[in-house]
């Protein structure tokens, strides 16, 4: 069976499904259900009694095959992201950390530095670190020195809905890396998920092209369609390039045409 | 009446009982803990030591949840 393999464990699906940013907690709850995701990600708010329904700890657990990623977002720092982790770590009971540190509000760019020494730390600390970074080959190769378990490129800019723009840096981070390269970030459609997955990624991350959807649980589950579709794609080998046409209907012999 | 103290929790002044545990302070907010991630000035209070941690005058205390999140 092909399994997405992540430190120990494995996911049937290669779909991970964000949970910010849905109109309600009850359609958050069926978009995850409809996407089949069995990473989730979550973030750390403060507790505020009077929106107790923020809290999704609970009935995000009660789906069956759920594992919750929990990320970093709020941190500026290293130091931050690690108070972060250990925080979440203790909620979650799951290894799984999304390392992600972005400073600048206006663009949400990953602090390639800040982010390199979270991971560094976190990973010796035995977290299965998925960090968010920009799509660049050398930085990927160092989180995977360190021990991250997979690295998680952006595609264009968080909540952006670019799609795939740093697809050629993505396509070069892919080759080299020995650990899952993971899309996380800025895809709009479908297709573009199923382009990262036939370019050899190993899942996708997305949250707001779900979120705000016209109908959230229908766009999760096309996603999920159209990973299954690309990852299917990869394996089966697609054809070559080629800059002009090669047929494929024979040219000659045709009615006596040459005759 | 108990005499009071006042904690700080999650930024805002709160009044307690003294002699308030940890766990006191989740019910007296409504909260059943388990999804609950308790910090007092900053150190992590696991489950498990909730009832023994009493909680002194200016303390400061973070509850934090899961919430929505990509």
């Amino acid at each position: 069976m092909d399994l997405l393999q992540l430190g120990s464990y494995t996911f049937s699906s290669r779909l991970i499904i964000g949970t910010g940013k849905f109109s309600s907690a009850t359609v958050m709850l069926q978009a995850v259900r409809a996407s089949g995701a069995q990473l989730v990600t979550v973030a750390l708010r403060r507790f505020n009694r009077e929106q107790a329904e923020d809290d999704l700890f609970g009935p995000l657990s009660a789906i069956e095959g759920v594992t919750l990623m929990p990320n970093t977002s709020g941190a500026s720092t290293a130091a931050e992201a690690v108070r972060a982790a250990h925080i979440a770590r203790e909620l979650s009971g799951s290894p799984f950390i999304k390392v992600e540190i972005h400073p600048n509000p206006q663009h949400l760019m990953p602090d390639p530095i800040e982010t390199f020494e979270a991971a560094r730390i976190l990973a010796k600390e035995g977290f299965l670190v998925m960090p968010y970074i920009t799509a660049d080959p050398v930085l990927a190769k160092r989180l995977e020195e360190v021990g991250c378990a997979a690295v998680m490129p952006l595609g264009s800019a968080i909540g952006s809905g670019q799609g795939l723009a740093t697809a050629a840096m993505i396509e070069l981070i892919i080759r080299e890396s020995s650990i899952p390269v993971i899309v996380d970030a800025g895809l709009r459609s479908p297709s573009e998920a199923a382009h990262a997955m036939e370019m050899g990624c190993e899942a996708v991350l997305v949250n707001s092209a779900v979120a705000v959807a016209g109908n959230p649980p229908e766009m999760a589950e096309a996603f999920a369609e159209a990973v299954a579709a690309g990852r299917k794609a990869f394996r089966a080998g697609l054809m070559q390039k080629s800059g002009s046409a090669i047929a494929t209907s024979p040219l000659t012999a045709f009615l006596g045409a040459n005759g | 009446m108990s005499q009071m103290i006042t904690i700080e929790l999650n930024g805002q002044k709160q009044p307690l009982p003294t002699g308030s545990a940890v766990s006191d302070l989740l019910s007296i907010i409504g909260s059943d803990g388990k999804s609950v991630a308790v910090l007092v000035n900053q150190q992590i209070i696991r489950p498990e030591n909730r009832s023994a941690r009493i909680l002194q005058e200016g303390d400061e205390v973070e509850l934090l949840i899961f919430a929505g999140g990509g």
